[in-house]
Formats: structure tokens, sequence, C-alpha cells
């Protein structure tokens, strides 16, 4: 990893700065690539990993692909008891890994249930699926896509008709009964 | 429901609303963990290559104290054998994926690292046994051939030494091929089929 000369202050200020205004691109990544009970180590490793990467991220990628690109790679390299010898001494953090939906939605109910299938529905996905699904879900372009996967637009095209495909399908059931 | 209307329920969600963060905890945890991290790779390399230049100071101390030729070759065989772990892991280290690579780009990185280790470890007996293997046996021979004069017993303690040293190699060997395939193989298969999915 290339590096630049960044000190210990403006990495800290950096990190608190992304943890405000991304943290909710890292636990939706976290929340569609883990089952409930691994997520706060997963959550965990891929703050440490956002941390490490912030001396290399010299602006040229906008802080939402590098953050996707940091939070995917720590999922897919990250297997369930693995990171579990790394205790942590202290709380630092209480998360409610259900996903809440925005109150100013009236008929917020049903589409928290909506995004609760939609969370399991990707868990099912093949990783690489996952995270196209999520990141479409998320209203990325093709090419920020293309961008944190290194692979072609017209491919990412291809397999997002399949994936929309899939999702659809496997919520059928549960949609119509909301 | 169609995906616009999944994706408008997806993006109506606001996923750091039940996340209660002590900053100022999670960086002193993220630093401990950093840390942690880079002592564990920086002890195992100063283990695994610090042992094999320990052995070969030791046997070139000895050579020169009884002045024994093939204490030399000991030495040599450690000198060997750590020079090559430590070219390899600086060699590897320049080559270890980055975490905001494209992931694609991380994947084939993890694989290229993986299909190292696996190299390494079936070719154990190559780069690690064989060279200290040749020196233990050169020795061994040597002091056998000196006592000769002490007749079948001389002969009896050359086959338990090769003996011995037969075992500890099998079991080396054994437990090489065993991380492999409990380990390794599985991770190789894991990055094949993702990178499989991105092609």
């Amino acid at each position: 990893m290339q590096t630049h000369s960044i000190t210990a202050q403006e990495q800290e200020t950096i990190f608190r700065r992304w943890l405000d205004e991304h943290i909710g691109l890292i636990l939706k990544v976290v929340r569609s690539c883990a089952a409930p009970q691994d997520q706060d180590d997963l959550f965990q490793d891929v703050l440490l990993q956002v941390w490490s990467s912030i001396p290399a991220f010299r602006g040229e990628a906008k802080e939402t692909t590098w953050i996707y690109r940091v939070a995917f790679n720590t999922a897919l390299a990250w297997r369930r008891g693995e990171q579990r010898r790394r205790k942590v001494h202290e709380t630092f953090l209480k998360l409610d890994t259900s996903p809440q939906v925005q109150p100013s939605h009236a008929d917020s109910l049903p589409e928290q249930e909506v995004v609760e299938q939609l969370y399991a529905a990707i868990r099912q996905l093949p990783k690489v699926d996952a995270s196209l699904a999520l990141m479409h879900l998320d209203g990325l372009s093709y090419q920020e896509m293309a961008d944190v996967l290194g692979i072609s637009e017209n491919y990412i095209g291809v397999k997002l008709n399949r994936i929309r495909k899939q999702l659809a399908d496997q919520l059928k059931g549960a949609t119509d009964e909301l | 429901m169609n995906f616009e209307a999944l994706q408008k329920a997806w993006q109506s969600q606001d996923p750091g609303a039940k996340v209660t963060i002590n900053t100022d905890m999670l960086l002193n945890e993220v630093r401990r963990n950093q840390q942690q991290f880079r002592a564990t790779i920086f002890w195992r390399d100063v283990r695994e290559v610090g042992v094999a230049l320990l052995l070969a100071l030791f046997f070139l101390y000895r050579g020169m104290r009884h002045h024994d030729w093939t204490n030399y070759l000991l030495a040599l065989a450690g000198f060997g054998v750590g020079t090559f772990m430590l070219v390899d892991r600086l060699l590897q280290h320049r080559k270890h994926p980055v975490s905001n690579d494209p992931l694609k780009a991380c994947i084939e990185s993890s694989l290229l690292q993986v299909n190292h280790q696996i190299w390494l470890l079936k070719n154990v007996f190559w780069w690690y046994l064989l060279p200290f293997a040749a020196a233990l046996g050169i020795s061994i021979s040597y002091s056998t051939w000196h006592a000769r004069n002490a007749g079948f017993l001389a002969v009896i303690i050359w086959v338990i030494s090769a003996l011995v040293i037969v075992l500890v190699y099998w079991g080396i060997h054994w437990l090489n091929r065993f991380a492999v395939r409990k380990s390794l193989e599985p991770r190789r298969q894991e990055l094949e089929t993702l990178l499989a999915n991105l092609k």
C-alpha cells in the first residue's frame, strides 16, 4: 500500500469524519455480508481496515468508493470465528443490528420488514452478487460499481439484470404478505 | 413489489440510528489491534527466520571451536534456509493484498498469496528439510566413520540417528500437507469461486 505522510492527528480527524458521514454504508455492508451473530466482529474488523487505509487515501477515488472497497474486501476475506481471537477489551460500540427505517414514512413498519427481508435475501446471494446488489440498491452508478469491483460496466449490467430478478423472486412471497 | 419499490424501501432506512460509538474507545481499540497485528507478524518472522539464523551462528561457532568442518555444513544449511525465508517474506510483502484495491485486484492478489503459501508448504522438503537433512546426514556419517572402531555399535547409532531424522521429517512433512488440505485449499477454492463470479 502506497502511503503519504499523515500525522496521527490527521488520521484520527479523517477517521472520525468518515465515521460520522459513512457509518451507514459500513453497516449496510456488514449486515449484508455476515449473519447477525457475527456482525459485531466483522464491523470491528472493517473499522480497523478503514483506519489502516487512511494513510493511503489521496482523494483520487471518492470517499464512498474507497470505503466500499475496504469494507467489501474485508468482508470477503473475513471468515467466521477467525477474528474472535481478537478480544475487545472495552465496549466502544452499542450496535443494534436491525435496520431502522426513517420515521417520516407513514408506512414505515412494512418498509422495515421489506428491508429485513432484503438483507436476508442478499445474504443468500454469492458474495460478489451480494456486494453488487447492495450498491445497486444504494443507487450507485455502473461506473461507481465498476470502480469498487474493478470490472467492466457492461459486465455489471449483465449481472445486475440477473440479481434484480433473483431478489424479486426471493422476495415475492414475503412482500406479497406485507 | 418491483425492484424500484424495493430500492425505495432500502434507501429509506437509517442504518446509523441505533449505533452508539464511543469514538475515543474505538480509536484506542483500533490502535491496539493494529499494534497487536504488527507484533504478531513481526514475531512470526523473528521466530522463523531468527531460529534458522541462530542455528547457523551456533554451528558456525561450534565448527570454529572444535575445528569440525561438518558443523560448517549445518551452519550453511541454516544460513541458506534463513536467507530463503527472509527474501521470500520481503518479496511477498510487496505483493500483499491491499484492502483499498478494487475487489477483483484484491481477490487476485489474495489468490496469488494463497497459491504461494501452498507451494511453500508442499515444497517444504526442498527448501527447508533437504538442506538440513543433507548436512545432518554428512555430519552423522562422518562421525560414524570416525567411530568405526566401535564396530557394530557405531552402525546402530547411525541407524537410530537416521531413523529419528526420517521420523521427524515425515512428521513435519505431514503437518504441512495437513495445513494445506485443511485451510489453504478451501481458501483457494473460495477465492477462485469469487474470482469466477467476477469474470
